[in-house]
């Protein structure tokens, strides 16, 4: 199967193909501006049916989104509806949309700074320590992978009952940050081992502690990963269910994915209204996450020169 | 420089949180209520209730009472059906529930009264502002062995058939009055390219009422009743295999609409294909038609809309008045409430459950209450001729049975709905199903 | 010291909370009244139920369709969007959009597509797209393989994206100028340096898909029948559903146990936990 190179195949290259006459080892070979790349047909198709399987659905959501209730069924479900409606998502913002979305925020960036932040941490002790404990550390985190919620939720309950805990946002914070460090940890340790150790020998040489290599050297070097941990982790807080039905119940202490609730009636589902919700839960993190690709670009791109 | 910014942004948000939450903690549901911005005074009871069309029913209901009882107010809550009952358990395991429960009756209750999580509302039920005003049928659901643990709250659901008059004039029949013609209905309506029933298979509970009504035509309530009582081998009744025997005959006979158990209940898709003139008829609760309302409502202001009760079965001992569906919603006393909570839960139970102003509000949103002597409120209503039958079936329904899954203790109601679906699937034979279900019994 | 945050975190609110499960599974309780002691009584009757292989079966089915679908997927794409391309970029933000929903919102949305007479296959007019999705037990297990996939391999693509960008420009160059072409390119380079990548991503994602269960339960509900009745679905059909937390927690062990195993064997047998880094030169 025909794969992608991520560097461009210089332009001399091609046009001595295309001649025939010249061999490949062209001195035309030059680094920098002019280069082309040659048409990857394979892939640009590959790329195009799969663009095709995750939009469908997608397209599905935002367009019943504008349908009403009233005749959902009557039309092609894929065809845009003949009098699209903003009425569900004025329903969705009239029903206390603004106090969820801001406890949402509330509890995803304190969780995800958190979360980050220790996990990196974590992550450049394991990687560049060692000794017992940080190895069997390690494996403690890799425990973390497959604990289900379902099964801890009620200990866990009990827990926070039992601290008075219960009932407040932070019952909700300190539970994610809690479960999402193994998952963390390891994306961060596979990233931050490919950091090369020469770097790090040459400050320490420097004399430079373990705080400084952390800060001045690890996290410029780690963001890529730290992008996409803390947008993984993010999500999870975002559109996380369970922490937030059992260790909250007041109405004030609602997150985004409660908003949901008004619209599920006890046999039947008001699907437009339901997935207007839907929408405007995604609008923020879908925002963030345009924003923070430009750490993820901005991530090194010619490896970790010598 | 960035990571002092970023050190600081940690730091700032998480001391942030801290002060937002530090003093919101509390130990618990039942304890919140005692820390309301009312005052210290007063019971503070708390009470969790349905989101979706029936939450306003029990806002103004609360909101009022809490106006004229300002040392007896309740704080509501709204949940979702499914995450409610996820909910709730927790919360009564944990003696944190709160002071009024909201159920089903059957075997969940059945769990909270061997639990002693729920009061005993016996002297309230022969109370005299109490006594008579519940239609009989569904009052009985709330009562085990002879006392009272729940009352109703909501309105009656019986199960009934939803035809298209239209399908049934092109092929010139009539609703099936026993299943002998149901049964010769089925390729009347495959010919016209019709299909007979139509079910939201995926969703399971949706089964339930072809084997409810067919088991209590069959041998009579007191198969089901036998069951529900745990008696060995209950299943083998051969009313049940009978049933489910029956049940794989209208399947082989294209009785149901292609692909049935694909299709969920979210958005009423198994609905549409009644009043879309794909299918003839539906066996469902009375949401099917507050469903049709919402999506359709030419299709019942042009009266196309038919309602009949579940044909009768020749040779069978169950009165055909009889009942299956969900006679009503309940309300259960929590047993760890203080005592204050307990007395403010009664006091609202004896006088503003179920009032005047409460069954006009259910009656406005499609639900028929069960209190007894209100049939000039139904007459006065948007459907009166839909909510008057609905009315009088439950008022002279011999027995109503309640959906078997909540009727069982959860883990047989949930072994059921597997397994029922596998008979509809032929994935297993009637013996299998009995088999399987009697392992059940006194789980 | 730098490890103990993290540990102190996980431990007290996920490990603390582990070893309460555990204590359950010896116990007999109902989730509402009080709370007997069952010995070994809970794993006995688990391990010799017919349906906990048939979930333990199914689940390894789905951890292996799983990775056999994302893998190759989630690789191409990473690969695919680490170019730098403009119209690249947009796409790689088209192609994270299934990460961003919540659970309950693919499933409705899909059971809404699956539908066969209002769902996709109707829209399109294609019969071949009109079947029994959710109700032939035949099919539904691929159903949720493929809305799995849907779902996370954005995350994946995430992981080799960042892991090909990595990779020094250099190393093509020069393979270029001895004449290799794309195919070999990626064989000889693409693939090796991205070993950790690979071993990261189908740890996560075999342990990942054991405990799947969100979108799979509002999905089929476990069924039809016990076509889809995983191992997080009979654990929690069988707790929170039946009202038995103390099989129920047999089988949260069992699932904790063959997690924590699989990723063991994951990272030790592949050298993951040594450490080392595939960049030459490190």
């Amino acid at each position: 199967m025909a794969a992608v190179s991520t560097v461009p195949v210089s332009v001399g290259g091609v046009e001595d193909a295309r001649r025939g006459t010249q061999p490949r080892r062209s001195w035309r070979l030059r680094l920098g501006a002019g280069r082309k790349q040659r048409p990857n047909i394979l892939g640009g198709l590959g790329g195009f049916a799969w663009l095709v399987v995750i939009i469908i659905p997608i397209y599905y959501v935002v367009i019943s989104s504008l349908r009403s209730q009233k005749g959902f069924f009557a039309n092609n479900p894929l065809a845009p509806p003949t009098h699209p409606t903003l009425e569900n998502y004025l329903l969705v913002l009239h029903s206390n949309f603004g106090m969820y979305f801001l406890n949402s925020v509330i509890i995803t960036v304190s969780a995800v700074v958190v979360t980050v932040a220790i996990s990196l941490m974590a992550a450049y002790v394991i990687v560049r320590g060692s000794g017992r404990f940080v190895r069997t550390s390690f494996s403690v985190f890799l425990l973390g992978l497959s604990i289900p919620t379902h099964a801890t939720i009620i200990p866990l309950y009990y827990m926070i009952v039992r601290v008075h805990l219960y009932d407040s946002l932070l019952a909700l914070v300190l539970p994610s940050i809690g479960f999402a460090v193994p998952i963390s940890v390891l994306i961060l340790s596979n990233f931050i081992r490919d950091i090369p150790k020469e770097l790090f020998e040459s400050m320490r040489m420097d004399g430079a502690g373990d705080r400084l290599l952390l800060w001045n050297l690890t996290v410029p070097l780690a963001k890529p990963a730290l992008v996409t941990v803390g947008i993984y982790d993010a999500l999870h807080v975002w559109n996380g269910f369970l922490f937030p039905l059992i260790l909250t119940q007041s109405a004030n202490k609602r997150v985004l994915p409660m908003a949901l609730w008004a619209f599920q009636g006890e046999f039947t589902v008001n699907v437009p209204a339901v997935l207007a919700a839907v929408v405007l839960s995604t609008l923020p993190v879908l925002a963030a996450y345009i924003m923070g690709r430009r750490y993820l670009v901005s991530g090194l791109t010619a490896g970790f020169g010598k | 420089m960035a990571h002092r910014s970023l050190r600081l942004a940690l730091a700032a948000s998480v001391v942030a949180v801290l002060g937002l939450t530090a003093a919101c903690g509390s130990s618990g549901p039942s304890a919140l209520g005692t820390a309301s911005a009312g005052g210290s005074k007063g019971a503070d009871a708390s009470v969790w209730v349905m989101s979706g069309v029936t939450e306003d029913v029990f806002n103004n209901s609360f909101a009022s009472w809490n106006k004229a009882h300002a040392d007896e107010t309740f704080t509501t809550e709204s949940f979702a059906n499914d995450a409610y009952k996820q909910k709730i358990k927790t919360a009564i395991g944990a003696k944190t529930a709160p002071t009024l429960i909201y159920g089903w009756g059957g075997g969940t209750l059945q769990t909270y009264i061997d639990a002693g999580s729920v009061a005993d509302l016996s002297d309230l039920a022969s109370d005299p502002a109490l006594k008579g005003r519940f239609l009989p049928s569904t009052a009985k659901v709330g009562v085990v062995d002879g006392k009272t643990y729940a009352v109703p709250n909501n309105g009656v659901k019986p199960v009934m058939i939803y035809y298209n008059k239209d399908v049934f004039a092109k092929i010139g029949a009539k609703p099936p009055a026993t299943w002998d013609d149901l049964m010769a209905l089925v390729p009347k309506f495959l010919d016209a390219g019709i299909a007979p029933f139509t079910v939201a298979g995926q969703a399971q509970w949706t089964l339930l009422p072809y084997l409810a009504y067919l088991i209590d035509r069959i041998g009579g309530p007191q198969v089901m009743a036998n069951i529900v009582a745990n008696k060995a081998n209950a299943w083998s009744d051969p009313a049940v295999a009978q049933a489910t025997r029956m049940i794989q005959q209208l399947v082989d006979a294209g009785g149901f609409v292609k692909g049935f158990a694909s299709i969920s209940t979210d958005g009423g898709a198994d609905i549409a294909l009644l009043y879309s003139g794909k299918a003839a008829m539906s066996l469902g609760l009375p949401s099917t038609y507050q469903t049709i309302d919402t999506a359709n409502p030419e299709f019942i202001s042009q009266n196309k809309l038919g309602f009949a009760p579940f044909p009768a079965v020749k040779a069978g001992t169950g009165d055909p008045e009889d009942l299956t569906g969900n006679p009503s919603n309940y309300w259960s006393i929590s047993a760890s409430g203080t005592p204050a909570q307990q007395k403010a839960a009664r006091d609202y139970i004896k006088s503003d459950l179920l009032d005047a102003s409460y069954v006009d509000d259910l009656l406005k949103i499609g639900n028929v209450p069960p209190v007894a002597g209100i049939e000039a409120k139904i007459n006065a209503s948007s459907a009166p001729e839909y909510y008057m039958t609905v009315y009088n079936m439950v008022k002279a329904a011999p027995s109503f049975q309640l959906s078997l899954d909540q009727a069982l203790s959860p883990a047989a109601g949930q072994a059921l709905l597997t397994n029922l679906q596998q008979v509809f699937l032929k994935q297993i034979k009637p013996q299998q199903f009995v088999d399987s279900m009697n392992a059940t019994i006194g789980k | 010291m730098l490890l103990l945050p993290a540990l102190l975190f996980f431990v007290v609110f996920a490990l603390v909370p582990l070893v309460g499960a555990v204590a359950l599974s010896l116990a007999h309780w109902d989730g509402v009244g009080a709370v007997s002691w069952a010995g070994l009584g809970n794993w006995r009757s688990v391990l010799a139920d017919p349906v906990t292989g048939n979930a333990l079966l199914l689940s390894l089915r789905i951890m292996v369709f799983s990775w056999l679908v994302q893998t190759p997927v989630s690789l191409m794409l990473g690969v695919f969007t680490a170019g730098h391309q403009r119209y690249r970029e947009l796409l790689a933000v088209l192609y994270f959009l299934p990460l961003l929903l919540s659970s309950a919102a693919v499933a409705i949305a899909f059971k809404a597509i699956l539908d066969p007479n209002f769902g996709v296959g109707s829209a399109f007019h294609l019969p071949i797209l009109i079947q029994d999705w959710l109700g032939d037990p035949q099919l539904v297990l691929y159903v949720v393989v493929f809305v799995i996939a849907w779902q996370f391999v954005p995350f994946h693509t995430l992981l080799y994206q960042a892991g090909a960008r990595q990779i020094p420009a250099s190393l093509y160059e020069a393979s270029t100028l001895d004449g290799a072409g794309r195919i070999q390119q990626f064989r000889y380079i693409t693939l090796p340096q991205l070993r950790n990548t690979i071993v990261t991503s189908s740890t996560l994602m075999v342990v990942g898909s054991l405990t799947y269960f969100d979108v799979v339960f509002v999905l089929t509900g476990g069924g039809p029948g016990y076509a889809t009745r995983l191992l997080p679905l009979d654990m929690y059909l069988t707790g929170f559903t039946s009202n038995q937390m103390g099989p129920a927690s047999v089988l949260a062990v069992i699932l904790v146990v063959i997690g924590l195993g699989l990723a063991f064997v994951l990272t030790k047998f592949t050298g993951f936990a040594r450490m080392t880094s595939d960049q030459e030169g490190a």
